[in-house]
């Protein structure tokens, strides 16, 4: 039997009605892929995954997570998901701890073992009892990466996942993510538009210009051809901007 | 539905967590107390008698169901809908495994756990002050009259609170949602009393319908009309409501 694969997107159309959005988008990710979705502005990345997660209703088409669809099976497939949308939001009035607590409830084998590591992982241990009003942009980002990691998901889905982090936050997260890769096999379907930050940690890499998707591609056969991904990214844009 | 449990324990936690509860508490018995040195004052001074122990509840539920309850009703389910909508956190529940119609049902059931057990609380306080300042004559049906009167003050009250999610989910703005809970709560009493003969068809007339309840000659046949035209417009709010809810983009 063929494996399912991590993300199929199957003609999926989304319009909004200033006339953007995207129009059949179409793509595959395979188990253990680090994906980078990358797009100018408005190109459609961030509504895209919204649909992916279940927060928008496509006009027409499917996702299918692990081969559950994410519009008709929408619980059985979010059980192997984590994510982060947009922003990282918490509970502003419960600390680091106890908002983690809430998503644990949704899961039958997260304890508090699995919470700590988490707080661990993220360096988020020593606020555990600070109320999630009191952090800073970057340790809100960290505790809604520790929310997206809790599940032990096999798929991540990171929109703008180093947003507020600070170098050594990059870092930390960079690592995080090819040591989770490496170790778990996890897979990622990540935004961004850190461009150098997504040559450095993705293993493929698709464009999205209004609305479509313009290519995807494996990054080591990208910078066999080009200098640079951000070479790369600037001609397929360009190319797309033209036609 | 799947994850409705995690869904409910996680909305009560977050409920109590802000502590409006307590507000609405200490409100209640400020209220009752209140309430009760007016009757005091009132009886010291004219002489007369006013309310006896089990009765002194009776007189307390209308100013309540009239006013502090729908007010913290609304209020709770404003921050439960648009007040989540708002701060983004809304899409913290809706993106791990929990159907939106589990989502939806938890909040609801959270709503109606907050005025059943303001209802009980209110109850109890008044019980309390009541057998404090007139004790004397109550028994056991008296109490239990006291009991049935506040059980059934929850439908209409329940009722209103799915109007006010309803229109949470209609109205982005939670300011918008609350002026508008008001108008339409006023606005229902007021057509109830100036149109008497649709005033069974709103829900704001039922909010005394506990007085059927208890009167002395039940009547069967109007408190099962009632509560079908009770129930029926609380299936209506209820499916408006999570329709659009379900429907949401975010």
């Amino acid at each position: 039997m063929e494996m399912a694969k991590a993300i199929e997107i199957i003609g999926l159309n989304k319009m909004y009605s200033n006339g953007r959005g995207i129009s059949n988008l179409n793509l595959e990710v395979d188990e253990g892929d680090i994906f980078g979705f990358l797009g100018p502005n408005g190109a459609g990345k961030t509504t895209a995954m919204k649909i992916m997660v279940g927060l928008m209703r496509p006009d027409s088409g499917e996702v299918r997570i692990f081969g559950k669809s994410v519009q008709h099976e929408f619980v059985d497939a979010m059980r192997y998901i984590g994510c982060i949308i947009e922003t990282a939001e918490s509970y502003p009035y419960l600390t680091a701890e106890d908002n983690l607590k809430l998503f644990a409830r949704y899961y039958d084998d997260v304890d508090q073992a699995r919470i700590d590591e988490c707080l661990e992982i993220t360096g988020l241990i020593r606020y555990k009892r600070e109320k999630a009003r009191r952090f800073s942009l970057g340790m809100k980002q960290r505790l809604g990466v520790a929310a997206a990691l809790l599940s032990r998901p096999k798929l991540l889905i990171l929109d703008e996942p180093l947003n507020g982090l600070d170098v050594e936050g990059m870092l930390d997260m960079r690592r995080l993510i090819k040591r989770l890769n490496e170790e778990s096999g996890t897979t990622f379907f990540i935004s961004s538009h850190l461009i150098h930050d997504v040559e450095l940690t993705c293993t493929r890499v698709g464009i999205i210009y209004a609305g479509q998707l313009v290519n995807v591609e494996y990054t080591r056969n990208i910078l066999a051809n080009y200098a640079s991904l951000e070479n790369y990214f600037i001609s397929e844009v360009d190319r797309s901007g033209r036609i | 539905m799947a994850g409705f449990k995690a869904a409910f324990v996680n909305e009560m936690v977050k409920l109590l967590k802000k502590k409006k509860l307590i507000a609405a508490a200490i409100l209640s018995v400020l209220g009752v107390l209140i309430g009760q040195a007016a009757v005091t004052a009132f009886q010291a001074g004219f002489g007369l008698r006013i309310a006896g122990s089990t009765e002194f509840p009776l007189l307390v539920l209308p100013v309540f169901t009239y006013t502090i309850l729908p007010l913290f009703t609304t209020f709770v389910a404003i921050d439960m809908f648009n007040g989540e909508w708002n701060a983004g956190t809304m899409k913290l529940t809706l993106t791990r495994p929990v159907s939106r119609f589990g989502v939806f049902c938890a909040k609801v059931g959270n709503i109606a756990a907050f005025i059943l057990v303001n209802l009980l609380f209110i109850m109890l306080v008044s019980l309390i002050a009541g057998f404090i300042f007139n004790p004397g004559s109550s028994g056991i049906v008296g109490i239990l009259r006291v009991l049935l009167a506040y059980l059934v003050t929850f439908v209409p009250i329940f009722v209103f609170a799915l109007l006010v999610v309803l229109l949470c989910n209609v109205i982005r703005s939670g300011l918008a949602v609350f002026f508008l809970s008001v108008l339409v709560f006023v606005g229902f009493i007021a057509i109830g009393l100036l149109y008497s003969r649709f005033s069974s068809f709103l829900f704001t007339s039922q909010l005394s319908w506990y007085t059927l309840w208890i009167s002395d000659s039940i009547n069967p046949f109007k408190l099962l009309r009632q509560t079908m035209l009770l129930s029926g417009c609380g299936l209506m709010l209820f499916t408006a409501g999570y329709y659009l809810f379900d429907r949401r983009d975010l």
